[in-house]
């Protein structure tokens, strides 16, 4: 006997196909459950709107920084992708203004994500002015009005790991290898835009000495959401 | 926060640390001490150096201080006025670091002065500055620096200014009495 939701396979199907159909059916209904969320890139600002770090993660964010650049039509010293990060800290600035506005009184109000059509930015910053903006894609999509309930529990709890996991990357990552790095000094941190620059930040504090970056790779391969 | 909450979480992040030996530490500190007054043979200038030091410091103590506070569950609202910045400076910070609490008193009415009071000063368990005579006697033969006149814990001052201009608060801290 059929039955209403298109996963389960009418019965009467030989053994062999049942099975393997069986299989890939409950596959997509787990991933249509558990996050499938593609990390894009990651960005580290401090107080000032100077990016301390950035990496993208997804060929699709490099692919789109790429053609950026290619169609920038800016003055050549100026790095699109630079002021592009620019932007973004204006926009996450502007929006901590209007929600702190917004919050009742006595309350902490504080951005948490910004979900757009194509993509959603996870924010989580600290009393000291460190921001970290992670661009994900939006959780599972799919018109199954039958799981709607599941995939908006599931999208929400994807929001809590993503927070979490900006959490943990702040209190283990970002404070035991920059902050306690002894060469860390908070207003001369060299930006990423610097890089190509050369000489000039002779005596700023490049995150590249420290293990940060390879210490977050290992992190968010860990996390089970993150391809 | 209140004083029972505030002492509490000072007490709760402080388990959490690791620790070193206390006489280790205050020796250490005494012998940087040491080394620095034989550099610069001038009070003024091995005070600034201490102040210095306690800067960066400070400056790393405050991202420590969140994160702690994050990992461990304890929420540390933004500070309204300066009375909440010294009530968790005192209470939660120098408990958290050093395992002694310092006492806040004397608020200037307009709220933008306090005092810290540290009773049981980690650093100078083993340390007896000499007083103005007795320091133109060991200096007499040197021509050098007025012993009386080094704040030996001059490194906290920089500590405290360090970690608050990381939470935009710009001040400026002096030792009245000192050891």
């Amino acid at each position: 006997e059929f039955l209403a939701t298109p996963t389960i396979p009418p019965t009467t199907d030989p053994p062999n196909h049942a099975v393997e159909s069986n299989v890939y059916n409950v596959a997509s209904l787990v991933a249509r459950n558990s996050s499938q969320m593609v990390v894009h890139s990651l960005h580290i600002f401090d107080r000032k709107g100077k990016t301390l770090f950035s990496k993208t993660y997804s060929k699709a964010a490099a692919i789109g920084q790429q053609q950026l650049r290619q169609t920038s039509q800016g003055p050549a010293e100026e790095d699109p992708v630079d002021e592009q990060r620019k932007l973004v800290f204006g926009m996450l600035f502007s929006l901590r203004e209007l929600v702190g506005s917004l919050a009742p009184e006595g309350e902490k109000g504080g951005l948490h994500s910004i979900r757009t059509g194509a993509s959603t930015l996870h924010n989580y910053e600290t009393l000291s002015g460190v921001r970290f903006a992670m661009y994900t894609t939006n959780d599972v999509g799919g018109a199954d009005a039958s799981s709607s309930s599941r995939r908006s529990s599931a999208a929400a709890e994807s929001n809590v790991s993503v927070r979490d996991a900006l959490r943990h990357i702040y209190t283990e990552l970002w404070v035991e290898s920059v902050i306690k790095s002894p060469l860390y000094r908070p207003g001369e941190m060299s930006t990423v835009g610097q890089r190509s620059s050369g000489s000039g930040g002779g005596d700023a504090f490049d995150i590249r000495s420290t293990n940060f970056e390879k210490k977050l790779d290992s992190f968010l391969q860990s996390m089970p959401w993150f391809r | 926060m209140s004083k029972s909450s505030a002492s509490a979480s000072g007490h709760a992040l402080w388990s959490k640390m690791p620790k070193a030996n206390t006489e280790l530490f205050a020796l250490t500190y005494g012998s940087l001490v040491t080394e620095l007054i034989r550099d610069y043979d001038n009070a003024d200038e091995v005070n600034s150096q201490l102040d210095r030091i306690g800067h960066s410091i400070g400056v790393r103590c405050v991202d420590e201080f969140l994160s702690k506070a994050e990992v461990g569950g304890i929420n540390i609202p933004p500070c309204q006025t300066m009375k909440d910045t010294a009530d968790v400076v005192a209470r939660i910070g120098f408990r958290m670091f050093l395992g002694v609490s310092a006492e806040v008193a004397n608020h200037a009415p307009d709220g933008s002065a306090f005092s810290l009071f540290l009773y049981d000063n980690p650093l100078s368990i083993f340390v007896e500055l000499p007083t103005a005579e007795e320091a133109a006697v060991i200096s007499g033969g040197r021509g050098g620096c007025d012993l009386s006149k080094i704040k030996y814990s001059n490194i906290y001052c920089g500590v405290i200014r360090g970690a608050l201009e990381q939470v935009n608060l710009k001040v400026d801290c002096r030792f009245v009495r000192d050891v």
